[in-house]
């Protein structure tokens, strides 16, 4: 088995070719089949560090899951009724972000969004809706959106 | 029949089609229902490959489910579209203060894709996963379902919402036992309508056809 560590320059670029490819194929439904995408890392990473049901407490543990990791340089939150926005500071895969938007692509998925997203649904049964994702100055600020519990048979 | 009368009869149908949300409770009948998965089944298909398969859903509380999770990713994706604020730029031309509200309530809550659980049949179109053109392959049979239901007098509605995010997807498969190999597509909604609707606007030729390559108008303004 080959085990040398990949160079983030190659796993951005590959991420960019095939989020491109996806983006030519489907448009802006693009996005609506990638949410799942960070599913194997949320089950094998932060699931088991979510100790709580409160939704500020499974949110940070995302957040220090994906810090700890260098994942990301830095990550906030700030819940507004429904809303809820995240800064994403120093992202490894903002170099995609940043590629898409050159070619004119909105940017359509994000890991840690994805991730907290997953975390609220799988322990609150909450839906969660990736709105937004604006690169500014090299911070993703990210908007997501809060809707009540689904019932246990949906 | 005639050559004329069978070019009408298509016109007709494709020019008659709707998109119907609200249906009476009158049942589909077998012989129509039969007709419309005939019709799918004669599709065209990439390699002849054939990948649809339907279900057909009359259990009421299937539907129910089905219902909600159409609404739940209707909800979704057009409160995302809300907060955004994309739906005022989308809506910018109804100037009616009080209809945009409406239209904004509607699209929200989600009721827009609530209606399956009320349709007395819904089809659940799926496509195997290993071929080729398998979105292509099922679109074309949904086409051809659409066409013979409206011929049949009935009305229906192509339903993406249930499936368009993977997550809803995930809980149809869950709910119907589809396996794994396969993908659900879409639902359509089918039944008697309530009332008759109006067509929808539609662009011009003059917009959509091009001549030779891109650019030149193929239908002049006037001609479309």
């Amino acid at each position: 088995m080959n085990d040398r560590k990949l160079s983030l320059g190659y796993i951005n670029s590959v991420l960019y070719d095939l989020e491109k490819a996806f983006w030519d194929e489907r448009g802006r439904g693009a996005r609506f089949r990638v949410t799942t995408v960070g599913r194997e890392y949320f089950l094998d990473k932060c699931l088991p560090k979510i100790q709580s049901q409160d939704l500020d407490a499974i949110i940070k543990a995302v957040e220090d899951v994906l810090t700890e990791e260098g994942i990301v340089l830095g990550q906030s939150h700030l819940v507004e009724d429904r809303l809820l926005h995240i800064r994403v500071e120093g992202c490894l895969h903002q170099d995609v972000e940043r590629k898409l938007a050159a070619k004119d692509v909105e940017p359509f998925t994000c890991i840690p969004a994805n991730l907290v997203a997953l975390a609220i649904e799988q322990v609150l049964r909450r839906p969660v809706e990736l709105a937004e994702i604006k690169l500014e100055d090299g911070v993703c600020n990210l908007l997501l959106v809060l809707f009540e519990p689904r019932d246990a048979d949906v | 029949m005639e050559r004329n009368e069978l070019i009408q009869a298509v016109d007709f149908v494709i020019h008659e089609r709707r998109s119907i949300r609200q249906y009476t409770d009158e049942p589909v009948s077998e012989e129509d229902l039969r007709m419309i998965l005939e019709a799918a089944r004669q599709a065209p298909s990439g390699e002849n490959a054939q990948p649809w398969r339907f279900i057909v859903v009359k259990d009421p509380e299937t539907r129910k489910l089905l219902g909600a999770i159409g609404a739940g990713g209707s909800g979704r994706r057009f409160t995302a579209e809300f907060v955004t604020k994309q739906m005022h730029e989308r809506f910018k031309g109804l100037e009616d203060e009080e209809k945009r509200k409406a239209v904004f309530e509607k699209l929200t809550s989600g009721n827009v894709s609530a209606f399956l659980a009320d349709a007395p049949v819904d089809i659940v179109v799926c496509g195997k996963k290993k071929v080729w053109d398998l979105p292509y392959d099922t679109s074309a049979a949904i086409e051809n379902m659409l066409l013979m239901a409206t011929a049949l007098g009935l009305g229906t509605c192509w339903v993406i919402a249930p499936c368009i995010d993977i997550r809803d997807e995930e809980r149809i498969k869950r709910l119907l036992d589809v396996p794994e190999d396969y993908k659900v597509i879409s639902v359509i909604s089918v039944g008697h309508p309530t009332r008759p609707h109006r067509p929808r606007p539609r662009l011009s030729l003059h917009e959509l056809v091009h001549a030779e390559k891109w650019g030149t108008p193929y239908y002049k303004e006037e001609e479309a």
